[in-house]
């Protein structure tokens, strides 16, 4: 059987350059934005997303120096708030600009960290065209939601550590996770992953060790240098900026950014397999223990990936999200992008046969049908349609499973290269 | 039941229905249906409109109605009802109207009774000549015509004639729940039996209370305030939009009434809502939200004896929408179409709850375990 092209050879046949895939997915997202305000002039049905509107209520009351917690559902970091001022002073459309550019910014550090691992260019831009040209991230940016920012200050942390720049690794990974919570499951892999050598290397084999012996030896490389650095500098980022916030809007920013997601009960309708679970238990005495058990999956799998996977940071983050993504006790389809802007940087490692790769895609999407069908006929027709609903989330989970589970099984290491020296 | 087709019955000397008025079908029977009467009526009416001035005189037409008036401006309303007229703003106010029935029905007893004393009335006339029989009734259809389908400008007509009015119409408010599903737009129509020159210069405030398994989203009302769709305001602070029902409280919300544009007498508000989430159920899978009645204020510039008719307290509430000074609006009594509106949510049914909690658990738990299967698999793990 006739090996199937793979894409990144496919795409060297045609002769574009970086420059100009990166310009048209810049003139294509602008074009959107532009969209955007015209659809939201005419029709009723506002292009624009709700949480945009949030953004700039609370940047308004940032320029009248008040708290941007006054705003409702206004549930982020004010440092959101702060950036967005100039869509008081200067237009409206700033903030979208600048969630397109961190769009922008984050394929950049995809295209460079391709190119790191040792594609060629060409090769490496045909990867990227699946941030670039893809109508999600392009969708999700042009309508005003925040999550582009996040995804280019991941990027950023992964770039910099791959060019041993841990410190700065360390700051942007601490920013990222004040702005949101999720990239603190990264802290297992990228502290293994910064580990030294096993000292004696590769060589005789080992005397037999204790089992405390060995974990007293874990522990030392542990305290190695560049992990003590990052962890010291990511936690001192973090605690300084909440401990800054925390001095100007008092609890209520601890609330509404921190505490608000992690003990969020969202009972409404989503795609996380637990909805209905949790709705029918919400007020009853096992809620707290369900919680307990829809955690544990979640936290046995991240777990054993980081260990297995850490020597290949990226495939490692991007496994990290997605379990944490399928596995959480609420998912909107906004958590979907946490692991798509890893994915062009997966896929020259996963070497699915692209017939199977499209038909995992179609599967996906045909998964998501599913569930949105009965969700409109819940919210828009009043008809009772939630067990339907669970059923096709849980079906949704299963589908999400398989395709891990394929990807985990293409996933071709890369011939163990010499673990990078950090210290 | 014709006005004309029962006089025609009674008197003619003839026989057989009058040739000119095409109300044959009709004319026979006692009492047909609603829409029989409104298609032989306007058969025998198409010359109506244009014949208003001859008919529409103070004189006798009034002077048949003085005596059992309050009956017949029912009469009148429900007559008017009964006749297709092409005109869409009294069809319009005939459906609000004919809705409201409910609690009229009685007096379609009234109807009959009030026009057989009118025809009995013109038959001593008629038995007098044959040929007059024709201009007679052509000159009563006209009048009923005019009669019928320009109430307000019969009783503009006389307004002075404070006999007349001995008791006030009343304000009928109906509300209406648009669209389906979890986002729906309530809308309150407001109906004045009197004519509304006089309270061209009146406002009408709404003042809806919001049970706590709807919520109104200010923002989105903020929103409409700038496109010019509706004007309302929440009353309410301390509002949260995700909170289920169960830890939710009532809210109130002030809609500014627009004057509707196709009906005269009318006003009009739009309130979008949506609903919270419930408390799942034992049974069956839906549960119910109450909206009560709204209270109805208004506020107009000079005092009319008119307001007498309906206020039955004063209300503080702001002016405009946009201003920030407190009128003593009043507050109308009136009569509801519908008693409170009900609305169904949808809600979980707990007799699924061992079912569903059982089924995740062991699904979550199978795909974990085959994930873990495949990590460790294919997964390379050293440290």
């Amino acid at each position: 059987m006739a090996s199937p092209k793979h894409w990144g050879e496919w795409f060297l046949g045609l002769r574009v350059t970086p420059a100009g895939v990166f310009g048209v997915a810049f003139l294509a997202r602008v074009a959107l934005v532009f969209y955007g305000v015209f659809q939201d002039r005419t029709l009723l049905v506002r292009y624009t997303d709700v949480d945009y509107q949030v953004f700039t209520d609370a940047a308004r009351f940032v320029t009248q120096g008040r708290s941007p917690y006054l705003r409702a559902t206004y549930r982020y970091t004010p440092l959101l708030g702060w950036l967005l001022t100039p869509n008081v002073y200067l237009c409206e459309l700033f903030g979208k600009f600048l969630f397109i550019s961190c769009d922008l910014l984050t394929a950049f550090f995809l295209y460079r960290l391709l190119l790191l691992k040792g594609l060629g260019r060409r090769r490496a831009c045909g990867y990227c065209v699946f941030w670039l040209l893809n109508p999600l991230p392009m969708a999700v940016s042009s309508r005003g939601n925040a999550d582009s920012l996040v995804a280019a200050l991941v990027l950023a942390t992964l770039y910099l550590l791959a060019t041993r720049q841990v410190a700065c690794a360390a700051v942007s990974y601490g920013l990222a996770v004040h702005m949101k919570i999720y990239p603190v499951t990264y802290i297992l892999p990228v502290a293994l992953h910064l580990l030294p050598e096993r000292g004696g290397g590769p060589g005789p084999a080992q005397p037999r060790r204790s089992f405390r012996a060995s974990v007293f030896e874990f522990l030392k490389r542990l305290c190695s240098h560049a992990v003590l650095v990052f962890v010291a500098v990511a936690g001192l980022t973090f605690f300084a900026l909440s401990l800054g916030f925390y001095r100007i809007y008092g609890w209520e920013f601890l609330e509404h950014t921190y505490l608000y997601h992690l003990t969020r009960r969202d009972i409404r309708h989503n795609f996380s397999p637990y909805f209905y679970m949790l709705y029918l238990t919400a007020e009853s005495a096992w809620s707290f223990s369900l919680g307990i058990a829809a955690f544990l999956p979640q936290f046995l799998l991240l777990s054993a990936v980081s260990f297995a996977y850490y020597r290949d940071l990226v495939f490692c983050c991007f496994l990290h999200t997605s379990i944490f993504v399928t596995f959480n006790k609420v998912c909107t389809s906004q958590y979907f992008l946490w692991y798509l802007c890893l994915l062009p940087l997966v896929m020259p490692l996963v070497r699915i046969p692209w017939k199977r790769g499209v038909g995992l895609l179609m599967l996906w999407f045909i998964g998501q049908a599913l569930w949105l069908a009965p969700a409109y006929v819940l919210e828009f027709q009043g008809k009772n349609t939630f067990l339907f609903i669970w059923l096709a989330s849980l079906f949704f989970l299963l589908i999400n499973c398989s395709i891990l589970i394929q990807i985990i099984s293409y996933y071709k290491q890369e011939p163990l290269a010499e673990r990078i020296k950090y210290d | 039941m014709t006005f004309s087709g029962r006089f025609l019955n009674v008197k003619e000397p003839t026989g057989g229905p009058n040739p000119q008025v095409p109300v044959s079908a009709g004319g026979d029977r006692e009492l047909p249906g609603p829409a029989r009467k409104t298609a032989s009526r306007g058969r025998g009416l198409e010359a109506g409109p244009g014949r208003r001035s001859q008919s529409n005189r103070p004189g006798s037409g009034h002077g048949a109605c003085a005596a059992p008036c309050p009956a017949s401006d029912r009469t009148a309303r429900v007559t008017e009802s009964s006749v297709s007229v092409t005109n869409s703003v009294a069809a319009r106010s005939r459906s609000g109207v004919r809705r409201a029935k409910a609690p009229l029905s009685a007096s379609s007893s009234v109807r009959v009774s009030s026009a057989r004393a009118l025809g009995s009335a013109f038959s001593s006339v008629l038995a007098a000549r044959a040929v007059g029989v024709r201009a007679v009734a052509w000159l009563l259809l006209w009048e009923a015509a005019g009669f019928t389908s320009t109430p307000a400008t019969a009783f503009s007509a006389a307004p002075t004639d404070t006999g007349i009015r001995a008791i006030c119409s009343e304000i009928i408010l109906r509300q209406e729940v648009l669209k389906d599903g979890f986002h729906r737009d309530l809308l309150i129509k407001v109906k004045f039996g009197e004519s509304i020159e006089d309270l061209q210069t009146c406002r009408l405030l709404i003042k809806q209370y919001i049970p706590a398994g709807l919520f109104v989203d200010p923002y989105e009302l903020a929103s409409l305030r700038e496109r010019n769709i509706t004007e309302a305001v929440m009353v309410s602070e301390n509002f949260n939009i995700e909170a289920p029902n169960y830890l939710s409280e009532e809210s109130e919300v002030l809609i500014y009434a627009r004057q509707d544009s196709q009906c005269i007498d009318c006003f009009q508000a739009f309130l979008p809502v949506h609903y919270r989430y419930h408390r799942p159920h034992s049974k069956d899978g839906e549960t119910f939200i109450v909206v009560n009645n709204p209270d109805l204020l208004m506020y107009c510039d000079q005092e009319f004896p008119i307001l007498k008719c309906w206020a039955q307290s004063k209300v503080a509430a702001p002016c405009a929408l946009k201003n920030k000074d407190i009128c003593q609006w009043n507050n109308m009594k009136y009569k509801s179409v519908y008693k409170n509106v009900t609305l169904q949510v949808p809600v979980g049914l707990t007799i699924h709850t061992s079912l569903v909690c059982s089924v995740t658990l062991l699904i979550t738990v199978l795909c974990s375990t085959l994930i873990l299967v495949a990590v460790f698999k294919y997964g390379h793990f050293s440290l």
